[in-house]
Parts: structure tokens; sequence; C-alpha cells
């Protein structure tokens, strides 16, 4: 049991004389299937249980931990936390680890289909992936398709609250589709991320990188200079997470690296962005009832209609301005150092769908996917992106396919104009739920 | 629990429960970081990588399962499924592996200091005492300053005999600045590693590395971004490192050769770069991350991926190299024991040319200094054949000398049309690796060593601004 390993580092942390402590547990046991053009490839599964301890003392903390594969491990770890803790120089602005563990009512975080999964009807999935796009379009052929499943565990106890645990599932398809036609290439992946198998359609995923990949051969550069962009959702998703995440979190703002610090109030958007963290919302990888210190989820608006309305916290960086946590605390493994990020992030819905957005571009590109948007800087706010796939667009007609291309501007102007428009139609796609959207004007970089 | 013995023991079972063929890998590593941000200690952790992973082969069906619970019963578990796995996988595809000539070694860096030996509290005063003294530079806001010691130690055992250890230690710094001028702010940032121990961080004046990185940060937030446009480039080695790894390392790996996803298929023969390019990927190199076999137990030597612009030969694994007709290369790597095999790069650089480094701004009336530190790191979609990167502070040139500083730079172009413009190779090669960071692919990350001399580029797509 995850929790008896949580309460053993509480005891032995305690005997060994800290003034707080908090040990965090997850056991993750995962199936992977992977196909290629050679068929199905390769079964892989295993189970890891993965540990973090932060012990304080005074105002020294130290956290440590890693994979765990015997009980006398953790005890060693708790031991070189205390020893570790003991050596270091006092944080001035500490103050406690939280208080209150609870959590919060969320839906469509586990789906018994994979806590139990039935092999042979993934391998199913695995093959229709693999197999669909050709018939499709004899141009296309899968060159990779893969699921992963997890179930997760994870249970979270400190000096201060109640053990808290939560049961959990992780569900990932991957396909990726090449096309090629006279000497031309292209190639598209879509993907479906989620807790649950709730909106699955691998035949929809399929088609979809087959559509994109086919119409994408013969992408060509467009001439250096200003344009129209629409972004389809997964697109926008990743402009956001690379710029305007990192800005939004408390410690980028507290340690002077975000351009939003004093902007709390401030027109920074369009007015037609309305931008939510939601870790309650349901059905999407970030839904969970507690955060990586055992903090309560929650919603809030973190820019409405434009207007930044707060930042994102942890518990660190809230009690160091006085605040409570928002539940926004994130750890990569459990033994890493919480830092405050997005649990869900939902952008409101506008009006239309793409091809509403699409019909009044009077010379633009459609993106339908980038590579690189994550080396964006959110220091300066400067995003630049190169597309892979997209389509140029003139009058509202699709005219030829776009690659090898270079967006760039600061983020804060290219989404700031009023004429920023989005799409009523909604995608899901990890932790976003979000619209496609218009952009007015963008500098692109091609021929 | 590291050791040879258990490896063999997890074998037999493996052998004994069916497995016509099977690879056993053992791993544990320890990674500590002390981090510094601005002025106060964020984090001092130790975090350890434990366990097992067990990979059978039964009538050309494959599976793989891990454990990091190290306990008989958890081990003899991961066997049986491993098997089960097997056996349904061989109902499915057929897969076969290139058979290789077992091999006995024991691979060890050697070093004079344990860096997880060296006292917490010195560690941590060297970062302070970096990180501080950054922040108290005119013009810099915020700094991270980061401490990285890393042991790797793993054991691989096959059906075929082979019984291989490698045990690696390397060390390093990482420093970002971040600089205010006006209402500009700006970052950099870079990072040093070594293969070895604790003694090459007391070699090292770490104030001057984290001084040169605050200066560039507060040049860069007083200088614009460049006209996005196409331009005639001067690479420096590390950037010369990213784009090969990126550019053409990525496209030239095996699995996306096999699956028909990588642009590189079906041109061994071709040229496919300038003449003046030949690019290799060594596992044990200078200055690179030491690779001697890869998680196939396969030894590592020095691949000819491209010899003087034509393509010769991929990367490859056991089962790749069988699809394509060619010898396993020693590329099948994983990040930890809870992933099997991808094909990966170890160290891909270029050979150094002739040119001196000065000749080849000789000439070029209007271009770019293309710069690597303070790089990000890069992306590529081997299968549309485009790939990008972010890249430190750089210089335009005019006249033939570099001469005004730029920020944001971030540069894109074609696989197959980037190398053929490369005009001129440089004689001075210098290849580095990274305790804090790899090579990203399929969810796992491996360190990689990249680098090569500096090079001139006729045409390359840059964007800013």
């Amino acid at each position: 049991m995850i929790e008896n390993i949580v309460e053993r580092g509480i005891k032995v942390a305690t005997k060994l004389g800290v003034g707080e402590v908090e040990v965090y547990a997850i056991r993750r046991i995962g199936t992977d299937i992977v196909g290629t053009t050679r068929g199905i490839e390769r079964l892989s599964s295993g189970e890891r249980i993965d540990v973090g301890v932060r012990v304080v003392i005074g105002k020294k903390v130290s956290v440590q931990g890693g994979m765990i594969s015997r009980a006398e491990d953790l005890d060693s770890i708790v031991e070189t936390a205390v020893k570790i803790a003991r050596t270091l120089p006092e944080d001035p602005l500490w103050v406690s680890l939280p208080k209150g563990l609870g959590k919060s009512h969320v839906e469509e975080t586990l789906d018994p289909k994979i806590v139990e999964p039935n092999t042979d009807y993934f391998i199913d999935v695995v093959q229709l992936l693999l197999k669909r796009s050709s018939e499709i379009d004899r141009r296309a052929f899968t060159s990779s398709a893969s699921v992963h499943l997890s179930t997760v565990e994870r249970a979270i106890g400190n000096s201060y609250g109640e053990i808290q645990r939560e049961d959990s599932t992780e569900f990932s398809v991957f396909v990726s589709v090449k096309a090629t036609e006279a000497g031309e290439e292209s190639g598209y992946y879509e993907a479906y991320v989620a807790p649950t198998l709730t909106r699955f359609n691998p035949d929809e995923i399929v088609s979809k990188a087959t559509e994109v990949a086919v119409k994408t051969l013969g992408a060509r550069r467009v001439d250096t200079g200003d344009y129209e962009l629409v972004f389809i959702p997964k697109v926008f998703a990743g402009v956001i997470q690379s710029l305007i995440v990192p800005a939004v979190c408390a410690d980028s703002v507290q340690k002077g690296r975000s351009p939003l610090k004093d902007k709390i109030g401030r027109q920074v958007l369009s007015e037609n962005l309305t931008i939510v963290d939601d870790g309650t919302y349901p059905g999407l990888m970030g839904t969970r009832s507690f955060d990586d210190e055992g903090v309560p989820t929650k919603r809030k608006v973190v820019f409405d209609r434009g207007v930044l309305n707060g930042f994102l916290y942890d518990t660190y960086t809230a009690l160091v301005e006085g605040k409570s946590s928002t539940g926004n605390a994130f750890r990569n493994v459990p033994y890493s150092t919480p830092t405050p990020w997005i649990s869900n992030l939902l952008v409101e819905p506008g009006s239309g769908d793409l091809s509403d957005l699409v019909k009044d571009v009077k010379k633009g590109v459609v993106v339908y996917a980038t590579i690189g948007e994550w080396l964006s800087n959110p220091v300066s706010g400067l995003l630049n992106a190169t597309i892979t796939n997209g389509m140029y667009i003139e009058s509202g007609e699709e005219r030829f396919p776009v690659k090898g291309v270079v967006l760039s501007g600061n983020v804060y102007e290219v989404l700031k104009p009023v004429e920023v428009r989005v799409s009523g139609s909604l995608e899901r796609f990890g932790r976003f739920s979000l619209p496609a959207i218009y952009i007015p004007r963008i500098t692109l970089a091609g021929k | 629990m590291i050791d040879v013995d258990t490896a063999h023991w997890v074998l037999e079972e493996t052998l004994k429960r069916g497995a016509e063929h099977a690879i056993v890998r053992l791993q544990e590593r320890i990674y500590e970081t002390v981090v510094y941000d601005t002025g106060i200690l964020r984090s001092y952790t130790v975090s350890r990588v434990i366990g097992l992973g067990v990979r059978a082969v039964i009538k050309g069906g494959t599976g793989y399962t891990y454990t990091t619970s190290m306990d008989r019963e958890s081990i003899l578990k991961a066997v049986d499924k491993a098997i089960a796995l097997t056996k349904v996988a061989s109902q499915y595809g057929k897969k076969s592996f290139t058979p290789t000539a077992p091999v006995k070694d024991r691979y060890r860096v050697e070093f004079k200091i344990d860096p997880h030996a060296v006292e917490p509290k010195l560690k941590v005063d060297l970062v302070k005492e970096v990180n501080t003294s950054s922040i108290k530079r005119e013009g810099i806001v915020s700094a991270v300053t980061r401490l990285g010691l890393e042991r790797d130690r793993r054991v691989i055992v096959t059906s075929e005999g082979t019984v291989v250890e490698v045990d690696v230690v390397g060390v390093g710094l990482a420093h970002m600045a971040v600089a205010k001028y006006g209402a500009v702010i700006e970052r950099v940032g870079d990072r040093e590693s070594y293969i070895g121990g604790y003694e090459h961080i007391e070699k090292r004046d770490w104030n001057a590395f984290a001084e040169e990185i605050d200066k560039l940060a507060i040049k860069a937030s007083q200088s614009k971004t460049p006209p996005p446009g196409t331009y005639v480039a001067v690479v420096d080695n590390e950037v010369v490192g990213l784009l090969l790894h990126e550019a053409f390392g990525h496209a030239s790996e095996g699995d996306g050769v096999v699956a028909g996803a990588s642009i590189l298929k079906n041109r061994i023969g071709e040229k496919v770069t300038s003449e003046l390019i030949t690019i290799v990927d060594a596992g044990l190199v200078e200055g690179g991350y030491p690779v001697p076999y890869d998680d196939e137990g396969v030894q590592k030597g020095k691949t000819i991926v491209v010899d003087k612009g034509v393509l010769k030969g991929y990367l490859t694994s056991r089962d790749t190299s069988q699809e394509l007709n060619l010898k396993p290369t020693g590329n099948a790597r994983a990040q930890d024991i809870s992933f099997d095999t991808l094909v990966r790069q170890t160290n891909y650089y270029a050979e150094p040319g002739e040119w001196k480094v000065e000749e080849l701004f000789e000439g070029v009336s209007h271009g770019i200094y293309l710069r690597g530190r303070g790089a990000m790191g890069g992306q590529v979609n081997p299968s549309v054949g485009t790939f990008t990167f972010s890249i430190g502070p750089s210089y335009i040139i005019r006249n033939g000398e570099p001469v005004e500083l730029v920020r944001g730079v971030v540069v894109s172009g074609n696989i197959l049309e980037t190398l053929k413009e490369v005009d001129a190779v440089a004689n001075d090669l210098k290849i580095t690796t990274s305790v804090f960071g790899g090579c990203g692919k399929g969810g796992q990350t491996v360190r990689v060593g990249d680098g090569g001399p500096h090079i001139r580029t006729r045409k390359i797509v840059v964007g800013g601004g």
C-alpha cells in the first residue's frame, strides 16, 4: 500500500527530530504497445515506485528521493534528507509546508479499461492505426502508432495533515502518418491524450493525420513578410504553454523572470481571450483532486477578457506573499522541489469553427503544426516557431501548402489586438481545452 | 544489487521460461543537484534510479518489462510478465536481431574525487558564491546557478554471452542570467560539463564562467532582434553540433529509416551534403559522453554516416540493422531501465576541414555569425525534413566582420538543403557534452555529445523579432 510508504517516511523523519516533513509516493504501472510499418513491434510493461521526501529543520529545507527498490531504501532517503538539511543554509523566505491537505471533487480521472487492460483490444487499435491511413489515401501510410496505458497511485502526507491518496489512469495514443507523391514527402501526427477512453475514436485521429499529411504534400516557403495566421487548437496550446504559462507562474514573477510582473488588472491580451486554470475540470490530464503538495485543486480565472487577473501559486510562493496556494504545485517527479504550474488550462470559446476563421483571411497561413515553439523565450515574451504543416490562404481559399517558415513576434503584441478571434468549437488535448485562434498580423521569415 | 551475478540469475530464469533470446539490464544512477535561485538555495537533491529490465524474444515476438523492486519475488514476476508479453507479441509481428559475437568488458571513467562524497557544504558554498556574485552585477535582475553531479552504472548481459559493465561519472555547472534594460528583459544561459570527478569542478574558475554569461545577457538586453530572412552564416562549434544533431542526426537513426519516416531513406550512396562534410557518430571521443557499449551490449565504435558528402550508412540497433542489411552500430540506447531501447545518437559531429576560423568571415558582405552560448536547443521533424533551433546572442556580419550583437535568434532549414550549402569548414574541432540535459525522443532523454568545427553556409533561414 502506497500510503504505508508515506506513513513510514513521516514516522522515521519525525523520530530524527525534524521540524516538518512531507512524503510523496507515486506508483505507476504502465503498458506500451508500439507498431510501425513492420507491424506490432513491441509490447512492454513495468512498474515503478518513486518517492520524494521533503524535510525542514528550522528554515533549512531538503528534498531527496528516487525510485525505491525495497522498504529500507525509504529509511535511507529520509536519513540522507535529514543529514543534508542540517548542513544547508537557511531559506529566509521559508514559512511552512502546506496546512490543511484535502481533496476537491473530480470526475473522469480513472478508467477501469486501463486498470485491467484487455491487451488484444489495444493491439487491435494499433493495427487499425497502422493500416487505416493507406486505405483512406493511397499516398499515405502510417510510419508509427503507439498506445500507452498507465495506472497511477499517488499518496502524500506531511506533518500537518491526513495522508491523501488518489488513483487515476492515463491513456495516450499517437499516430504518425507519412505521405509521398512524385518525390515530395510530408508527415503529420495526431494524438489522443486523456485519463480515460471516454472520447477516444481511433478512426477520427488517423483520418485527421492522413488528411493533413496528404494536403501538405509539396509544401514550400512563402516570402518573408507580415501575414494573418490561424492556429489550430493544438498549435495554440503549444504557444500558450511555452510563453504564457511560465509567465503566470508566481516563481517567475517573484524572481523577475516574467514580463507580466506588475501587470495585474491590466489589459495584456485581446478582450476575446479568457483563460482559466482548473484542476477540477473533468477528463483532462491535469484533472486531479489535489496537487503535488496535497493541496485541493480549484478553478481560477487567469485572464478575464484579456485582463490579467492573478498568478498561479504553490505553497512556498504563496506564503512569500502572505497568500494561499492556488493548488498549482507541480513536480516532475516526486523528488523534485515543487514549483507552480498549470493544472488544466481552458480558453473560453468564441463563435463559429475553424473554417469560419479561415474564410475571413485575406492573405495568411493556417498552421497545423510547428516545431521549436517550446524554444520560445518566456522571459522576453518572444515567440519563435517553425511551421512544418501549414496552408497558404488567399481571400479565404486554401492555395498551397507551406513549410520551413519561421514565425516570430512578441506574444503580448501578437495576441493583443481586438481583431484576435477564437472559434466556438473546442478541442481537448492533454491538459488543454481550447479553440482555434485567428491572429491579424505576424512576421514570417521564409524566402 | 547492481551486479553481474544478479543479471545472470535473471537471464537464466528468463531462458528457463522459454525465451529464445534475452537481454537483462541493471542500472543504478545517482544524480545530485544544488540549485541557487537569485540568492536563495532552491534545492539540494540527491536522487536515485535503480532497477532492472528484461527483454525476451520468442518466435520473432519481443516483450520488455522492468521493475524497480529488487526482491526475488518482484523480479520473477517481471520475468513472467516479459515472457507473457513476448508470447502475445509473437502472434503479431516478426522481428529478428542481428547476431553479435559475445563481448566481456568493463568500462569505468577514472576520477580522483568522487563527486557524491564531497561535503555538501562545499558544494552549496560554491553555487552560492557564483550565484550571489552574479546578482550583484549591475543590470542582472535574476540568476539561477546549478551544480550537477552524476554517476550512472549499467550492467548488460545477453543470452549470447555478452557481459558488459559501464560506469560513467560526470560533473558540471550551469548558469542562467536575466538582464533588464529599459522594458526589455533577456536571459542567457550556458553550462559546462566534464566527464570525471569533482576535481574538474575544483579546477575551474566558475565566477569567471558566470561573469561572461552575465555580461552577454546585459549586452543582449540592449540589442535588437535580427531582421528576418535568409542569410549567409558562419556557424560556431556549438551551433554546428546542434545543426548536425537536429538537421541530420535524427534522420540518420535507423528506426525512422525502417519505418519509412526519414527523408534519408533509400539514399545510401547519394550525395546529401557538401563534399566538405564528413559526419561521424563515435562512442568514445574527447569532450563527448562516453558510450563504449549500447544498451544491447553492442560495442559503439566510430560510425561514418557521411563521407565527403556521400551518405554511407545509418545508426542502427540489432533489429534495425537486420532490416537494413547493415552491421549493428551500437546505437540502441535507453534513458533508464523503465524503457526499452530506441536508436539514438551518441557523439555526433563533423570532422574538421582546413580553413582557419577567421578565413570563414572573409568576403561575407552581409551575413550572420551564429553563436552557441545561450542556445536553448532544437527540434526536427524528420518526415517533413524541417528542423529548427534557438541559438544564443549572435552577430550580424558586415564586410567580413562580426559587428552587431542580435538577440532572440532562431534558425530553420531543410535537412537535404542546408548542409549542401556549406562552402567552408574550419580546422577547429570541438565536442562537448552536458550532465544537465541531452536528446529527447519518444519520451526518453539520453546524454549525448555534439560539436564540430566552425563552418560557413550560404543559406539559412533566420527568424527573430
